[in-house]
């Protein structure tokens, strides 16, 4: 059979029939779809490890629940519409997990359900499956969650389990204690295993946002203190002695704080994300170009406090407007305090919807660590990192069209001789 | 320091090697043959016309069938035997095996071991009319694919100006060790050949291009290349460093435009059986008619470098192994149908580990195709034009620059069989399915 000479251009539709040519190349590498599925689950099993040592047994159970949901979930809307994208049940797994990862530990069955079904039937299915989708599913899920139960998701205070507590405790059994200022060495409430603290996020708000723009009442609430009565407004509240001081920012670090159960661990995150770095499933420019533009928006962008007499005072590179370890700390705070680490590593990443180009990639994680910033700064949007990489998953097809390296052989700066008409 | 050295070119991969089963093994003579079934196009094009009849006794090296134009060459019978008449076989083309006449000769002479024959003729002292002429008259054809006669490689080259003669000796792909063990047992007739090709071409630049890791086994070729001033360069395994385009790339610093040759650019390059088969027939007066080819593979039963005669059935060097039976080398080669026969293309004859004939998933982007394509192709954009196919858009996207290396059909996870649609691709915009701008745009520099 002379197969390359006289194939036709139209295949079988593939995984309906075997592959009939067997054509050159005849050796393959090992890797497959599956496997990159795989072990993009097993590195994103690591942040969730993390989730469980902070909230308990809890996180686990909101782990099946949406592991399952999404396998199941999958499996049906197969049998109903046999669309062949979806036959291999790996990239459920993934997304089940991810989503998940996004999810506090304490929310009811039904919301991790609800998230399932949206990143599913929403963000895959109707798409038609792997590797057709324009937006992350997962986040998809928690999107929808997150407009459809504020009351769920959106609170004041969120549960963490207490150091002495971890791993086994009842993150439902959570007692509010007034003075927090640190998770290490702090003693379980009585009767309970976990604080119920503010979201270090939220808290943020309140030091560097006027109060008219979060409370909706008198512009100068008590939440907010004038910048010229006190010293301790904005970054410089970092260094104000307790109870205005907020927690240590080595909590954030290893992740003892509320949040997502696998967004707070930033270091089981980071080890994740190198790992996918090293087995190639991520470059590693577009995570560090999302880490980087969140760096800088933070670092420059205007805090904006409250002034005397209701005037706002728009104070610009809080990086060094209270001097550089302040400044640090304060940027910092910034990047761990929301999903803004979990989103660089897990979900911009996610190879379906981000460019395919290198510089591509760049430019997608420019505009999502930007975005992400600049929501998590002046807006009270509740998930300003993932709905920054919704937005740039949208904006993908358009960094893919624009973005085209030199084709080898082609003239360098082709577009400039194009503008002079040679 | 052997070999000098230079850089690399964005993209490609490691392959794994696999040379190991036949790299030390010498050349052997071709194992007994019942019947030889002698193509008579093996360029393609016109078959040349046998002159003699069946029945009668051929010596080697007699000529059996003549040409009838300057696009084909004629035709010598490699081993000593009876004629038994016209037959059909297929020989490795361009696009796949292509069938064509064969003479078919059987009562075989014993074939004979490669031997370092004796110089008849005063090549040195010849000059480059004189040594284009002999070329010609001795009908040797180049031993790469898309096989073409040496003279009008030659001719072509002066055409265009060709200034610099590469010989490719990096045999990139993973099994075959035909052109390496050629260098190590005729390293110095290589060398000659290389010489004897420069002065005909008038090439003032002359480069004997060799696989890092294996400069130690060409030793003895240094002094010889010293005296007719070749220089020697050592590239990096790393595949696709061998092919033609890459290789002008790293040598010379100059990209072939999309769809040309890398005569474009003012450099031909030849293999060392070409160099091999044009020394034995300018110095000694040996007809060409056979080759070295790798026998080699997983399930090959004999491996080992064989110097085969042109026609014998592929698929018997290989008798115990189930198909696919793989002709070339892994990466670009061909599945062997039964009535294909060797040729001046044939490297080798490998019978891998058959892996079932994988599914194609559906492309998830990953984009290992375009960060490892030697050419900077976005070969899932190219995928996309495909299947909606839409020609147009592969023409802008650049499809006419693909090398047809085989990297992103290797690495792609979603099993897509990425350079068979590239290849589709390019003959489609190559035969005017897109329009004629946008062929012009595709090979063309802007766009």
């Amino acid at each position: 059979m002379s197969e390359s000479a006289a194939a036709p251009l139209r295949e079988p539709p593939p995984a309906t029939r075997r592959y009939p040519a067997f054509e050159a190349p005849f050796v393959r590498a090992p890797e497959r779809v599956r496997t990159v599925f795989l072990v993009t689950t097993l590195a994103a099993s690591a942040p969730l490890g993390a989730g469980v040592v902070f909230f308990g047994w809890r996180a686990l159970v909101v782990a099946t629940i949406c592991v399952v949901s999404c396998t199941v979930l999958e499996r049906f809307y197969y049998r109903l519409t046999r669309t062949p994208a979806l036959l291999g049940r790996t990239h459920a797994y993934l997304t089940g997990i991810l989503l998940a990862l996004t999810l506090p530990a304490f929310v009811p069955w039904y919301v991790a359900v609800v998230a399932s079904v949206f990143a599913i039937v929403i963000g895959k299915a109707i798409f038609g499956g792997v590797g057709h989708f324009l937006w992350q599913p997962a986040l998809v899920g928690r999107l929808a969650v997150a407009v459809m139960f504020p009351a769920a998701l959106n609170s004041g205070a969120w549960p963490l389990l207490a150091q002495s507590r971890i791993v086994v405790g009842d993150v439902q059994r959570a007692a509010m204690v007034e003075d927090y200022s640190g998770w290490r060495g702090r003693p379980a409430p009585e009767g309970a295993d976990a604080f119920r603290v503010t979201p270090p996020g939220q808290m943020l708000e309140k030091l560097t946002r006027p109060a008219s723009w979060t409370a909706r009442g008198p512009a100068c609430s008590g939440l907010m203190l004038a910048r010229q009565d006190t010293p301790r407004a904005g970054p410089a509240a970092l260094r104000a002695p307790a109870p205005d001081r907020l927690p240590p920012i080595n909590d954030l670090l290893y992740g003892a704080r509320p949040g997502g159960l696998g967004e707070t661990c930033a270091i089981a995150i980071l080890v994740a994300g190198l790992y996918l770095v090293y087995r190639n499933y991520v470059k590693w420019q577009l995570p560090v170009a999302f880490l980087a533009a969140a760096w800088g928006v933070a670092a420059t962008a205007p805090v904006l406090l409250q002034g005397p007499s209701n005037t706002v005072d728009t104070v610009w590179f809080p990086l060094v407007a209270e001097g550089l370890d302040v400044g640090f700390t304060y940027v910092n705070y910034q990047i761990l305090s929301g999903g803004v680490v979990l989103a660089a590593t897990f979900f911009a990443t996610e190879m379906t919807s981000r460019p395919v180009t290198t510089g591509g990639q760049v430019i997608f994680g420019l505009g999502c660590g930007a975005g992400a910033m600049l929501l998590q700064l002046y807006t009270g949007v509740p998930i300003p990192a993932y709905m920054a990489v919704l937005a740039m998953n949208t904006l993908t097809p358009v960094i893919d069209a624009a973005w085209r390296p030199r084709v080898f052989g082609r003239r360098r700066f082709a577009f400039l001789w194009r503008l002079v008409g040679r | 320091m052997l070999f000098s050295r230079y850089g690399t070119f964005t993209g490609g991969i490691d392959l794994p090697d696999e040379k190991d089963r036949t790299l030390s093994l010498p050349i052997r003579r071709a194992p007994a043959l019942s019947r030889l079934r002698v193509p008579l196009a093996p360029c393609g094009g016109t078959p040349a016309r046998p002159v003699i009849s069946p029945g009668t006794r051929v010596s080697a090296g007699e000529r059996i069938a003549a040409a009838e134009d300057a696009s084909a060459v004629d035709v010598f019978a490699p081993l000593a035997g009876r004629v038994v008449g016209l037959t059909t076989a297929a020989v490795a083309g361009r696009y796949g095996p292509a069938v064509s006449a064969a003479i078919e000769l059987a009562d075989l002479a014993e074939p004979e071991l490669l031997r370092p024959a004796e110089e008849t003729y005063e090549w040195r002292r010849a000059d480059e009319d004189s040594l284009r002429a002999r070329v010609g008259e001795g009908h040797l054809t180049t031993y790469r694919r898309g096989v073409e006669p040496m003279s009008s490689l030659l001719a072509r080259a002066r055409r265009k100006a060709c200034r610099t003669l590469i010989a490719n000796v990096m045999e990139g792909e993973p099994f075959l060790t035909a052109d390496h063990r050629l260098l190590v047992e005729h390293g110095e007739e290589v060398v000659r050949g290389l010489a004897i090709l420069a002065r005909a071409m008038g090439a003032r630049r002359v480069l004997l291009v060799a696989d890092r890791r294996r400069t130690e086994s060409y030793r003895h070729t240094v002094g010889p290349a010293r005296m007719y001033g070749i220089s020697q360069v050592a590239l990096t395994h790393k595949y696709p460093t061998g092919a033609d385009v890459m290789l002008v790339k790293v040598l010379l610093r100059r990209e072939v435009p999309p769809g040309g040759s890398v005569l474009d650019v003012g450099a031909v390059c030849v293999s060392a059986a070409d160099c091999f088969a044009l020394y034995r027939w300018v110095a000694c007066g040996l007809r060409p008619g056979w080759r070295v080819v790798t026998v080699s593979g997983e399930r090959a039963d004999d491996p080992g470098n064989f110097c085969l005669p042109f026609g014998v059935t592929c698929t018997d060097l290989v008798p115990s192994a189930e198909p696919p039976v793989i002709h070339g080398g892994p990466m670009t080669g061909l599945k062997c149908s039964a009535d294909l026969v060797t040729g001046p293309a044939t490297r080798g004859i490998l019978a891998v580990e058959a892996a079932p004939a994988p599914v194609p998933g559906p492309c998830i982007r990953c984009a290992w195709c375009r960060d490892h394509c030697p050419t900077r192709l976005n070969v899932s954009a190219m995928n996309d034009a495909f299947e909606l196919s839409d020609f147009r858009e592969a023409a802008r996207l650049g499809a006419m620059a693909c090398i047809e290396c085989g990297v992103c059909s290797f690495i792609c996870p979603a099993r897509l069989p990425l350079t068979q649609r590239m290849k589709q691709l390019k003959r489609a915009i190559g035969t005017g399915l897109a329009s004629p701008a946008d062929r012009e745009r595709g090979k063309g520099g802007a766009a």
